[in-house]
């Protein structure tokens, strides 16, 4: 396998993917933000602490201009992830082209890194969250994320054992879900309140749960895309007279 | 009469350097936008100069939004 170009692939596409997630966050999500930091500012003020409203504007172009960057980065360590997946699986993944082939592997990676976890711990706008609690909370996301990412993974190579038996397509799926619904109901829940409006919350879950999802299409689209051009499996051309 | 063949040599085996390098990507990237309270940079002066307090550090700040938008806990 060509290193260079399998780096540069896969470092470009996450980055791609990323900085578009990260511009349509700006449209999409960005006002639910708003709205939340609105929120918080409003209970500051009412615990009689003294908010400048100049650097209240300052600071929240911070964090939003920041987003589009912090996009860029987020895309380029899940890319990172992706095409190391990818480049492990592709031989074994269904598809006529590695376009497809990569479709496929996001959404499987979707599924157990994002999908799961949020099931369990879903995203939540600022105005929820308590500061005293984020490492449990941190402790308890990774702990599930890591629990539904080894477990697919372990699963994937017994699938791979398991050779020819069809009874694998049937099993295999069985035991990931035996194993989420055994961590889901044993891990304890977010241990916050949610005090900000639910529909705030609702509509910043489901808003930042479609974009999350376009990232990860987009990642597979374009990384496919990439592979299917660059091919960095093909290592020689040796011309024979 | 000239014959010419040309063999393509597909190589399954991904590199291992490559591996290294994208798993640093992947930990640096994850933590700073995902994970950090504040200790990343957390040494310089925060907007607000109260030391570097988890929740006000610059850098926090700066990936804050894309931290609640991707689904990581935050304050």
């Amino acid at each position: 396998m060509k290193t260079i170009i399998f780096i540069a692939i896969t470092l470009l596409a996450g980055a791609i993917a990323g900085t578009i997630l990260g511009a349509i966050n700006q449209v999409a999500v960005e006002p639910y933000i708003d709205h939340a930091v609105e929120l918080e500012m409003q209970n500051t003020n009412q615990s009689n602490q003294i908010i400048n409203p100049a650097e209240f504007t300052a600071y929240r172009l911070w964090q939003r201009g920041g987003e589009m960057l912090a996009g860029t980065i987020l895309g380029l360590s899940i890319g990172s992830l992706f095409g190391i997946v990818f480049a492990y699986t592709h031989n074994s993944v269904p598809g006529s082209n590695n376009k497809k082939k990569a479709l496929i592997v996001a959404g499987i990676m979707w599924f157990v890194l994002f999908l799961i976890p949020a099931l369990k711990y879903p995203a939540n706008p600022p105005a929820v969250g308590d500061p005293e609690t984020i490492y449990y909370r941190q402790s308890l996301y990774v702990a599930f994320l890591v629990i539904s990412g080894f477990s697919a993974l372990g699963l994937a190579f017994l699938y791979r054992k398991m050779g020819a038996l069809n009874i694998k397509k049937a099993i295999i799926p069985a035991v990931y879900a035996a194993i989420i619904s055994g961590a889901y109901l044993a891990m304890p829940a977010n241990p916050d309140p949610i005090n900000a409006p639910m529909d705030l919350v609702i509509g910043f879950r489901i808003t930042s749960a479609i974009t999350i999802s376009m990232f990860w299409g987009l990642l597979g689209v374009i990384f496919g895309t990439f592979w299917d051009k660059l091919n960095p499996s093909k290592t020689a051309r040796i011309s024979v007279r | 009469m000239l014959v010419s063949n040309q063999i393509t040599k597909t190589s399954a085996g991904v590199p291992r350097v490559a591996v290294g390098i994208l798993l640093g990507v992947l930990a640096f990237g994850v933590f700073i936008v995902g994970f950090d309270q504040g200790e990343i940079l957390g040494f310089t002066v925060p907007a607000d100069g109260s030391g570097g307090e988890p929740g006000t550090n610059w850098a926090h700040e700066f990936y804050h939004d894309m931290r609640h938008a991707a689904g990581f806990p935050c304050h």
